[in-house]
């Protein structure tokens, strides 16, 4: 019986092959790149004016709640007003370069449009009082922002890392009072978080509700 | 809809012969069990009926297209956000999640105290304010909508000069010009205006009467109850407005007055006729109910009886006689049964004291005179009856046109009144004002008017500016702005100080000013609590009738068969105010389940007698003037009555409310604005597709709907016809609490406001008439409307169906991809991010709760709308099952705050919109698991029974069944 395909054809269709090979990975990399999140884990974002936590919180100490006023009463944990900035900015450093769009803003009535570095989906309802009033602390999932000259994603906020935490809420609970404390590190950390989830009434079979996020 | 011929009425005739006791049905159709009505029941059900007749490949193709197209709507990337704080951040906690202030909204006539829900700013929600004697916390399904209003895109931006943009400063500069005209006399100046609630607004009318001697201050109201006034008028010699003290009558009889569901201050006679129909909690009063054509009031009553309009004063005299009055007219008899007339006279005379004689807004003014007479009669007048002295009237419309056509007006300000459209016809608006040198109108919206006059002013919502009012039982409140302008508009005050040349043209200013007499501490606690302390006020009036109005009672003209026809406001658009709310056009009217149009209420026995059905077109004929209009066969209507709703038929609302439905405003003359004798019927070619919600969502099972009388009641007949049955599925639900809700059938009056507040609660999307007709609409919360016995006197009962929150809940089983699950309370949650919209879920909920995104109904894309949105609750997108969560947002907040003090969520802390929008209170919850807590106590009930029981879902709404509290002289004759 005669050959049914000629060498020629062989290597036609490998070639098709190949093509079709090198086109599939270069749409799903194109798709990837298309679908990614504004911002990768761990990418600075560009700010209006770069500020820098680890100079504020890790160099001169200010606490968390001098400028995020409202984390402990509310679902967001509230952005300074250019009026908080200006307590200090009005005196210091206000002729650096650096600062001339928050000099501008406060001046020109036009406030600040700052990016957001981390952005849950708008069906999820997350409240950070709740989380506060539990024991989780900023760092577990802000990361050590005392360490960031500018500021970034350290997690990946995705629906799997945070049922990691509501499954087992344990491993990531600290005393209240170390809440705002970036460099609180447990000895015991499961004989604490399950002392916690009993002292704090942390309802476990409530964690893991559809409805405790989604509305 | 379904056509029915000629013979198609004697079945259900058939079927109700001999019958007793209760059969509830919601259409005719469904009593006559006509095949073709089963039909487009069926069509209009989700099913694949609609879809093309399709084979297996097909589907399979279809299916895989679909799935490939649902994956690449999953390509893009999330949107990236900006964060931008405050520049300096106000005093108070503008970063908390939601912050209430009270203000007051003046609607359909009435002033009421509201609380508004603002995030960050935007006001989102409203919600009654329990200080406000005319809310007592409750709202209205057109208060609830008020904030729908705020942001519609199609309000009135700015300034027009002869339809081209101008600016206030031109017209300032116009006014100016005018003004020193004007500055010695006055001669010629206008202002036009709807009803003066506003203490501010009427000190600046004094102030600009003073200063233009010679001008003058027209009012005009389309809906007024100025024939209440004037019946007062002809008993007491001079102006008084009723008040009703309902939580104090053990009997009322009201002819033709919607007290619970119409009219001003019905929020408080709502809750004051609901106090009294609890018979767990005490005596339940008798209500009587005596109309031509059906109202909220009327389905509430213990004895409704049909009788046509123009004949309600005629029963009154009977009343009148029997109880024993003397100097009546001698009458032909009005047709209602002696046995009847006598019974009710006995319970009147029996409750001396505490009985009530009420007639609506709509009889003539001698009906109501003698009703003053009877009250007086009966001792009733101070008790359950207090008069309040009003300013005698400004002069109307029709001085306004007669002088504009004899060319003595130079100048007319329209201050938010759209007389073109609903002025009575024979006052000819726009060839009256067309012989106005300057016209100016100033309103929310580029209405009718606006179109016809020179200037055109943009008004600021009354939830942007500075104001005041005085609710019908004279206490004062304080309105406050929850926003700055959203576009360039000015409040009334601001326009007046305009007009008067003040210097001081700030509305807070003005509105402080006028209450100078308040310290600032005075000001602030009347600002926070939303009404003003009670005046010091003397003892109240007691005026004495006179019985003049007996000699000169004017005898009936006409036959007694002769066609009638009757106007009434519609029950959410009013006069047509509203029209361009979609929430308000596409909320089923309580008794005909219609949305997006009226049509010509036509009693049954008429209808037949015609040969019309239900969206026959038929032109009305009174006076030389024609309208046609599509008919509704509406059981429960008097023979000779035929209704027709005014405030549709708009033709410049806006991009919703414009031509939906006919004006009846067309057939409207000066001497006939309620009733008209003398109508011609006459059938036109054609039928309409009326866009109502009484065939959607039915419910395939037995006794959907109980009542028992209360005699029964009494004699310990309880409702629950079964234990609940044993089942195989095991409980799981483990939480520490069992949210659950009650719905009192007895004190639900069907108003929706329920349905509405839902609506503006979770962002539910409007859809519009020709969705409604697939049977689409969205509403998470129904009113069912249920008839028991003859179409001609029909029973009515109004059922709210929410999501049951079945305990064995039958979408659970066959969601194939879990979007649909119970939490550890108890709920059963809808996740809309898992939900592929299989519709399974829908298919398989024998209460049809579920409601499916057929298509893009949120609409994305208008900005102004985005502001209304409640951000605690997601916004669906097409593909998406939703439906009732028992409002888990409330909830979630309540168990975050309780949880951040480390407590248990008290009894109360949680409740759900429509449980606070609800007049009557009929709406209760709470957690099951809480011994103490109300909604258990009310499941203790002996009226206490499941939904489709049989099911055995164990549904956590559950019902307590309606109770009629029946003359016991009145067995057969009910």
């Amino acid at each position: 019986m005669a050959q049914v395909f000629s060498r020629r054809a062989g290597l036609y269709l490998q070639l098709v092959l190949l093509a079709l090979l090198v086109l599939v990975v270069s749409g799903v990399i194109a798709w990837r790149a298309m679908t990614a999140e504004p911002n990768g884990m761990n990418e600075t974002v560009d700010q209006p004016v770069p500020f820098s936590h680890k100079h504020h919180v890790g160099d001169i100490g200010i606490d968390c709640r001098y400028c995020h006023a409202s984390v402990e009463t509310s679902a967001y944990a509230g952005m300074p007003s250019i009026a908080t900035c200006m307590t200090c900015h009005s005196q210091l450093f206000s002729d650096q370069p650096m600062l001339r769009p928050l000099i501008d803003a406060w001046q020109s009535g036009v406030p600040l449009a700052w990016r957001r570095v981390n952005q849950l989906p708008d069906f999820v309802y997350f409240d950070h009082s709740i989380h506060v009033a539990k024991g989780v602390g900023c760092a577990s999932c802000h990361g050590r922002v005392d360490r960031m000259p500018l500021m970034r994603r350290t997690q990946p906020l995705s629906m799997a890392w945070c049922l990691d935490c509501h499954r087992d809420p344990s491993l990531q609970l600290r005393p209240r009072e170390h809440v705002f404390d970036m460099a609180w590190a447990p000895h015991d950390t499961r004989a604490l978080g399950d002392a916690l989830v009993e002292t704090y009434r942390i309802d476990r079979r409530k964690l893991m509700d559809c409805s405790i996020c989604h509305r | 809809m379904s056509s029915m011929n000629d013979d198609s009425w004697a079945p259900w005739r058939a079927r109700l012969a001999g019958q007793r006791g209760h059969r509830y049905w919601r259409a005719l159709e469904d009593l006559a069990a006509d095949a073709s009505f089963r039909e487009h029941v069926a069509s209009t059900m989700p099913a694949w009926s609609q879809v093309a007749s399709m084979d297996r490949r097909g589907f399979l193709k279809l299916l895989g297209a679909s799935l490939a197209m649902a994956g690449l709507t999953g390509c893009g990337r999330p949107p990236e956000d900006s964060i931008v704080p405050w520049l300096r951040m106000p005093e108070g906690q503008p970063d908390a999640d939601a912050i209430f202030y009270a203000t007051t909204l003046c609607m359909a006539g009435e002033a009421v105290g509201v609380l508004v829900q603002t995030h960050q700013g935007r006001p989102t929600k409203i919600e009654g304010n329990p200080q406000h004697p005319a809310s007592a916390g409750a709202t209205g399904p057109q208060l609830q909508a008020a904030i729908l209003d705020l942001w519609d895109p199609d309000r009135s931006m700015t300034p027009r000069r002869l339809g081209d943009i101008g600016t206030w400063d031109a017209f300032a500069a116009d006014v100016g010009q005018w003004r020193s005209r004007f500055a010695s006399h006055g001669a010629g100046l206008r202002i036009l205006s709807g009803s003066i609630r506003s203490p501010t607004l009427q000190a600046q009318r004094k102030a600009w009467l003073q200063r233009f001697p010679g001008a003058k201050w027209h009012v005009h109201e389309a809906i007024d109850d100025r024939q209440a006034l004037a019946g007062a008028q002809q008993a007491f010699g001079r102006p008084y407005r009723c008040r009703y003290r309902l939580e104090k009558a053990d009997v009322v009889l009201s002819l033709e007055a919607d007290l619970l569901d119409g009219g001003p201050a019905h929020l408080a006679y709502a809750w004051g006729f609901a106090q009294r129909r609890d018979p767990e909690r005490g005596t339940m009063n008798r209500l009587y109910v005596v109309e031509g054509t059906p109202s909220a009031t009327g389905t509430m009553a213990d004895h409704r009886w049909a009788i046509s309009s123009a004949r309600i004063g005629d029963v009154l005299v009977e009343v009148a006689v029997a109880l024993g009055m003397k100097g009546l007219p001698t009458l032909t008899p009005s047709g209602l049964s002696h046995a009847r007339i006598a019974a009710l006279a006995r319970d009147l005379q029996a409750h001396r004291g505490r009985g009530l004689v009420v007639v609506g807004a709509c009889q003539p003014p001698h009906v109501h005179a003698l009703a003053h007479l009877v009250n007086a009669w009966l001792d009733n007048a101070g008790k359950t009856v207090v008069y309040i002295s009003i300013d005698d009237a400004l002069p109307g419309l029709a001085e306004l046109c007669r002088d504009a056509r004899a060319g003595q007006v130079e100048t007319l300000f329209i201050l938010q009144a759209n007389p073109v459209y609903d002025a009575p016809a024979d006052l000819d608006v726009s060839a009256s004002f067309a012989k106005i040198r300057h016209t100016v109108h100033y309103g929310l919206y580029r209405d009718e008017t606006a179109h016809i006059c020179e200037w055109h002013l943009p008004a600021s919502h009354p939830l942007e500016c500075w104001s005041d009012a005085q609710s019908c039982d004279g206490s004062r409140s304080i309105a406050q702005p929850l926003i700055a302008p959203l576009y360039d508009t000015r409040s009334p005050h601001e326009l007046l100080a305009l007009l008067l040349g003040d210097i001081e043209q700030r509305g807070q200013a003005i509105v402080r000013n006028q209450w100078k007499a308040l310290d600032d501490t005075a000001w602030i606690a009347a600002l926070r609590a939303g009404v003003l302390p009670e005046m010091e006020s003397d003892e109240p009036d007691l005026p004495v009738p006179a019985d003049e109005v007996l000699r000169s009672w004017p005898l009936r003209q006409g036959q007694a068969t002769e066609l009638v026809l009757l106007w009434r406001p519609d029950p959410f658009l009013h006069d047509g105010t509203y029209a361009n709310n979609g929430w308000l056009q596409e909320c089923p009217r309580p008794l005909t389940q219609l949305t997006w149009g009226n049509a010509a209420l036509v009693s049954p026995a008429l209808a037949a007698r015609r040969g019309l059905n239900t969206g026959d077109l038929v032109t009305l004929k009174v006076r030389g003037r024609a309208l046609t209009l599509p008919v509704w066969v509406m059981p429960g209507q008097a023979e000779s009555d035929i209704t027709v709703h005014l405030g549709y038929g708009r033709t410049l609302a806006g991009r919703v409310g414009s031509e939906v439905g006919a004006s009846a405003y067309i057939l409207r003359t000066q001497d006939a604005l309620w009733m008209a004798a003398g109508l011609e019927l006459v059938r036109a070619d054609g039928h309409v597709d009326l866009a109502s919600t009484q065939s959607h969502d039915r419910m395939e099972g037995s006794e959907s709907v109980r009542s028992s009388s209360l005699t029964a009641l009494l004699a310990g007949a309880a409702m629950e016809s079964a234990p609940t049955p044993p089942s195989l599925y095991e409980a799981t639900q483990s939480g520490d609490y069992a949210w659950g809700m009650t719905i009192d059938l007895n004190a639900c009056i069907g108003c929706k406001g329920c349905t509405v507040a839902c609506q503006a609660e979770n962002n539910i999307p409007v859809v519009g008439a020709d969705e409604v007709r697939r049977g689409h609409a969205m509403h998470w919360i129904r009113v069912d409307r249920y008839y028991a016995g003859s179409p001609d006197a029909p029973e009515t009962v109004h059922q709210p169906v929410p999501c049951m929150h079945c305990e064995h809940a039958p979408c659970e089983l066959v969601c194939p991809v879990g979007a649909t699950v119970h939490d550890s309370d108890g709920l059963n949650v809808q996740v809309y991010n898992r939900c592929v919209g299989t519709r399974f879920c829908s298919n398989n909920c024998p209460y049809k709760v579920r409601r499916f995104n057929f298509l893009q109904y949120a609409d994305l894309t208008t900005e102004s709308l985005k502001g209304q949105r409640n951000p605690d609750v997601t916004v669906r997108n097409r593909g998406v099952m939703e439906k009732c969560t028992y409002c888990i947002q409330r909830i979630e907040k309540a168990h975050i705050q309780a949880d951040r003090e480390n407590r248990a969520i008290a009894d109360g802390e949680v409740v759900t919109a429509c449980q606070a929008a609800c007049p009557t209170r009929a709406i209760q919850f709470g957690n099951l698991k809480d011994s103490g807590s109300k909604v258990r106590r009310t499941r203790m009930s002996q009226r206490h029974y499941t939904l489709l029981a049989e099911l055995n879902t164990r549904p956590r709404t559950t019902y307590l069944a309606r109770v009629r509290n029946r003359h016991p002289d009145l067995g057969e004759d009910a």
